[in-house]
């Protein structure tokens, strides 16, 4: 149970973060700030689920890293979607609207 | 692709660990500065700033945990750290690390050098095509119980021709043959006469050349031979130019025409040379048995069928010629059983010997392992408590025990080669197929496997299988260890029990087979002379006519050789007396049919047959064999004299049990000879045999191209050889003597069966004493050990220090008591299984069952005595003070 919980929530981190990146590429903070953004102070990411996520993102090729320089000339480790990811985060989006759909439709039937 | 991918970001990872390290590092740092800037934008002092951040942040290195498991260490680098914290925890705990490793190598290493043999000499097939289509096709004679015949001429130009079951039935029969050279000293080669189709029935080709044409097999065809593969190479320059070249055989020069592949060493693995027999039907007579036939089965044909079609063929040859053939049958066998089915019994209870070695050694290791287990719940507990996984514990556990087999695996198979070859050197001349023995690759992998099954069953489970509870093992307070370790407790002194009732078979068993060993070894053989040097040689035919026309007045040339030969070596300085025979004192020879006088009809019902031994006049004394009635030979019974014979006493029995048998007379080789005197019987069927009826011609009216020398020397015997060599070249400088050896040598190879099952059944048991001695110590100090703080309140509440001895030796006691019980059985039933192989020992004999059941005793007492003066040295205060 805690396995297939988790996988549902790794699942979705990762859809935010790729839907973070799909504006322009961003470092690790960044991504946390702008998912802050996004959903309004819903949701925080800790660095904990925040780096992991995006390790599995590079194994699935789908999020690409470069070390680069921030404004302040800090050397800073810069994550980009690839087109790959693009596609993914199409049809994650996808079926993420089929499944409120459904949950949203069960929910209101009783 | 995401493998690729994966792959490389992994071996990154693996190979640049400081590097990648350092970036995460840097990565997270960056994130907590900025994190604490934004805080501090929003107002809040820096140190404050900082704070929220890192408690933002969710624990740093917990971050860098979470970031190094999603980055994935790669199994490799798990498996490293693994393999460097097992080798430190094993080098921490010495004795017991070398204990299990060489338990495990002592039972890796026994059972890999046996189970070698057993798969070299019974498993594996004989390399020839389709070997289970060999078969040898045997005569067997009823009146004298004899099977595994061999068959005269005609008999093989019948069956050849009648016999509907073979493609091919060749005939072989083994001769020695005399090479000479310009350039080298006389050798005797171990040859065969074979027929054109002996290579068809086994399926074989050349190495190099071709085999015998069937011109060369004809009657007065030309002189070719083929050489064995070893002899090729080692006698004749291994090259493709041997061919055509020219051997000297027995003075006639032959044309080699091939050479045998190197796997193909039949029908001796010292043949070194073929020729042709080159037979017709009369080329000898029906009632002269020498051929060894050996035929291929055709494709649907059974062994079971191909022997009752020889059956049929022997009995309507039984009854077309009825004094040849008179209750003369055949039969078939298959070739591999005809060349190990001698051995199988014993290869058997060498296997059955070292399967209970092995049980044993594993279960010592198991002991060990579960030992060791216990002592580590805590450390185990401490990891876990610190956030190992389950997963990963099992792991690092796994990991260690592969070390250990490991290491175990490695010792192993160094003893398995060098005990093989021990084996081999040690090995008696009878077992067959030496040369095919090597250490098996099969056999070694699935030791190894089972002393890895053994490591992960013992040193790994009971760590998962909840022996190790973090909550148990961290109470400080009584129960040490808990319920888990109780039973595992329990379990090691069952192991125990178990190893001491497999030690109690062995000991048993080899206890008997040492005793076997030393009666036969104090038979009688018959004879007194123990310092007698023994020369074989042979006249060749070219030069020493023989026909049987004018035997044996007409043989004066050889009559010549033989009494020249005795009286020359006769005369040697430290030369006690000198004699010729056929056969040396422990070997058989041939036995002829025979008929008495006056007793035709008794001959008529059964061809009986005695074993025939011409010996030279000397011979009895030369030996020492009494004379027990009538007298010896002497010098005035030669070729113009009337012929005379001796025989034994065991022929007297049997056939003049009623009738003094002196005067009376035989008749074999188509002539009378009259019974002059009565001897001991020599046991030339082999010790432990009875002895059987014999009668010895004399050699100056009975000559043989083919004989041994006997000399009687007053020191040591080898010494006179050379001596006696220039003698024999003296009277005839192309004649080779060969198998030289003394009688006590001879006497030593007769017993080397029963030396070699002892010797080895020795070791087995001796090795399962010395693991069963280690598990019983095991067990009880461990025991002491735990039960430390109890033997303090004993101690305490008056118990003297012999007390406390006392009751730990009575443990150790226990354990043998328990393991003897159990181990009884086994015994009595190897002891019914060995019977066969006893001589003149019961299978219940109780000295030895006793001397067993006392070692056993021994060792217990020896095991315990350590961990008792340990449990007597305990001081009260102290062991309640403990832990």
């Amino acid at each position: 149970m805690a396995a297939a919980n988790r996988d549902v929530v790794q699942g979705t981190l990762d859809m935010l973060v790729l839907k973070a990146l799909s504006l322009e590429p961003m470092h690790g903070w960044g991504i946390t700030q702008r998912i802050h953004q996004i959903t309004k102070d819903v949701l925080q990411v800790n660095p904990g689920s925040l780096y992991p996520a995006l390790e599995r993102l590079q194994d699935k090729r789908w999020v690409l890293s470069e070390w680069s320089t921030t404004e302040n000339n800090r050397r800073a480790k810069y994550y980009r979607i690839t087109a790959a990811g693009r596609r993914q985060l199409g049809d994650e989006t996808e079926s993420w609207r089929r499944l409120v759909a459904a949950v949203d439709a069960v929910l209101r039937t009783s | 692709m995401t493998w690729t991918s994966i792959a490389v970001r992994r071996l990154r990872a693996l190979l640049r660990r400081s590097r990648v390290e350092a970036e995460m590092a840097e990565e997270l740092r960056l994130h907590l500065e900025m994190e604490a800037a934004h805080r501090e934008r929003a107002g809040l002092a820096p140190d404050e700033a900082r704070r929220a951040a890192v408690h933002a942040f969710g624990g740093v290195e917990h971050a860098k945990e979470a970031y190094r498991d999603a980055r994935g260490v790669w199994a490799v680098e798990q498996v490293v750290q693994d393999i460097r914290y097992g080798l430190r925890s094993l080098r921490a705990a010495p004795a017991f690390t070398a204990a299990v490793i060489i338990t495990l190598a002592l039972g890796i290493g026994a059972s890999t050098a046996i189970f070698s043999v057993v798969h070299g000499v019974l498993l594996r097939a004989l390399p020839y095509a389709d070997p289970e289509r060999i078969v040898v096709l045997w005569e067997n004679d009823r009146d004298s119980h004899t099977e595994r015949e061999p068959a005269s001429v005609p008999d093989y130009f019948d069956y050849a021709a009648r016999a509907r079951s073979f493609s091919a039935l060749a005939a072989f029969a083994e001769v020695p043959l005399n090479r000479t050279s310009a350039d080298a000293e006389p050798e005797r080669l171990a040859g065969a006469r074979v027929t054109a189709n002996l290579l068809a029935a086994l399926g074989a080709t050349p190495r190099i050349g071709r085999g015998f044409l069937a011109a060369e097999d004809a009657p007065g065809g030309p002189r070719v031979a083929i050489v064995s593969d070893r002899y090729w190479r080692t006698h004749l320059g291994g090259t493709t130019s041997v061919l055509g070249s020219s051997l000297l055989l027995d003075d006639s020069a032959s044309t080699i025409v091939g050479v045998l592949p190197p796997e193909v060493r039949f029908p001796t693995e010292q043949t070194d040379v073929w020729v042709p027999m080159q037979l017709s039907p009369t080329s000898a007579p029906r009632s002269r048995h020498f051929l060894t036939l050996v035929g291929r089965l055709r494709a649907n044909v059974s062994v079971t069928a191909a022997n009752s079609e020889a059956a049929s063929i022997g009995k309507a040859l039984e009854s077309e010629y009825t004094s040849d053939n008179a209750a003369r049958g055949a039969s078939v066998e298959s070739l591999t059983d005809v060349l190990v089915g001698g051995v199988r019994r014993t290869l058997v209870l060498l296997l059955g010997a070292v399967a209970l070695v092995l049980l044993i050694a594993c279960a010592n290791a198991a002991s060990l392992l579960l030992a060791r287990l216990a002592a580590r719940a805590r450390e185990v507990a401490v990891r876990a408590a610190l956030g190992a996984t389950r997963r990963r514990l099992a792991q690092q556990f796994f990991v260690e025990s592969l070390l250990l087999t490991l290491g175990a695996s490695t010792i192993g198979v160094a003893l398995a080669a060098v005990g093989l070859r021990g084996l081999l050197a040690f090995a008696p001349a009878t077992l067959p197929r030496r040369a095919e023995i090597a250490l098996s690759a099969p056999v070694l992998a699935a030791s190894i496997a089972v002393s890895v099954l053994v490591a992960l069953a013992f040193g790994l489970l009971p760590a998962l299988g909840g022996g190790a509870m973090p909550g148990d093992a961290l109470q400080s307070t009584g129960s040490r260890g808990g319920t888990a370790s109780r039973e595992h407790r329990r379990f090691r002194g069952w192991l125990v029990v178990a190893e001491v009732a497999l030690s109690l078979v062995l000991a048993v068993s080899a206890g008997l087979l040492v005793r076997s060993f030393e009666r036969a070894r104090g038979v009688d053989p018959g004879f007194t002379a123990r310092r007698v040097l023994e020369i074989h040689y042979q006249l060749p035919p070219s030069r020493y006519f023989q026909s049987f026309s004018n035997y044996p007045g007409g043989w004066s040339k050889i009559l010549g050789f033989q009494r020249d030969l005795v009286a020359r070596a006769g005369a040697l300085p430290g030369v006690q007396s000198a004699a010729l025979a056929y056969n040396d004192p422990l070997t058989a020879g041939f036995a002829n049919s025979f008929r008495i006088e006056g007793r035709e009809a008794e001959a008529e019902r059964g061809q009986a047959e005695l074993a025939t031994r011409p010996v030279s006049a000397s011979y009895f004394a030369t030996v020492g064999i009494p004379i027990l009635r009538g007298r010896g030979f002497t010098e005035r019974d030669d070729a113009s004299a009337p012929l005379v014979v001796v025989i034994n006493a065991a022929a007297a029995t049997r056939y003049f049990a009623n009738d003094d048998p002196l005067g009376k007379r035989i008749r074999f080789w188509g002539q009378f000879r009259e019974i002059v005197g009565v001897v001991g019987n020599e046991r030339f069927g082999g010790l432990v045999a009875v002895a059987p009826p014999a009668v010895y011609p004399v050699v100056s009216q009975a000559p043989m191209t083919i004989a041994t020398l006997l000399v009687r020397t007053q020191g040591d015997p080898r010494a006179s050889l050379a001596a006696v060599r220039r003698e024999l070249r003296a009277l005839d400088p192309n004649v080779a003597p060969f198998d030289v050896q003394t009688i006590d040598e001879a006497l030593a190879t007769s017993t080397a069966p029963q030396r070699f099952s002892a010797t080895l059944l020795g070791s087995f048991a001796g090795v399962a004493l010395v693991l069963a001695l280690v598990g019983i110590y095991g067990v009880v100090a461990y025991s002491v050990a735990q039960r430390t703080r109890e033997i303090g309140i004993r101690v305490a509440l008056g118990a003297t220090r012999s007390d406390v001895v006392r009751e730990v030796l009575a443990q150790g006691l226990r354990l043998a008591l328990a393991g003897c019980a159990i181990g009884l059985l086994g015994a009595l039933a190897a002891g019914r299984l060995l019977a066969s192989q006893l001589f003149a020992v019961s299978p219940w004999d109780p000295a030895t069952f006793g001397l067993a059941i006392t070692a056993i005793f021994a060792i217990a007492i020896v095991g315990s005595y350590v961990p008792a003066r340990r449990a007597a040295g305990v001081q009260a205060l102290e062991a309640l003070r403990q832990d």
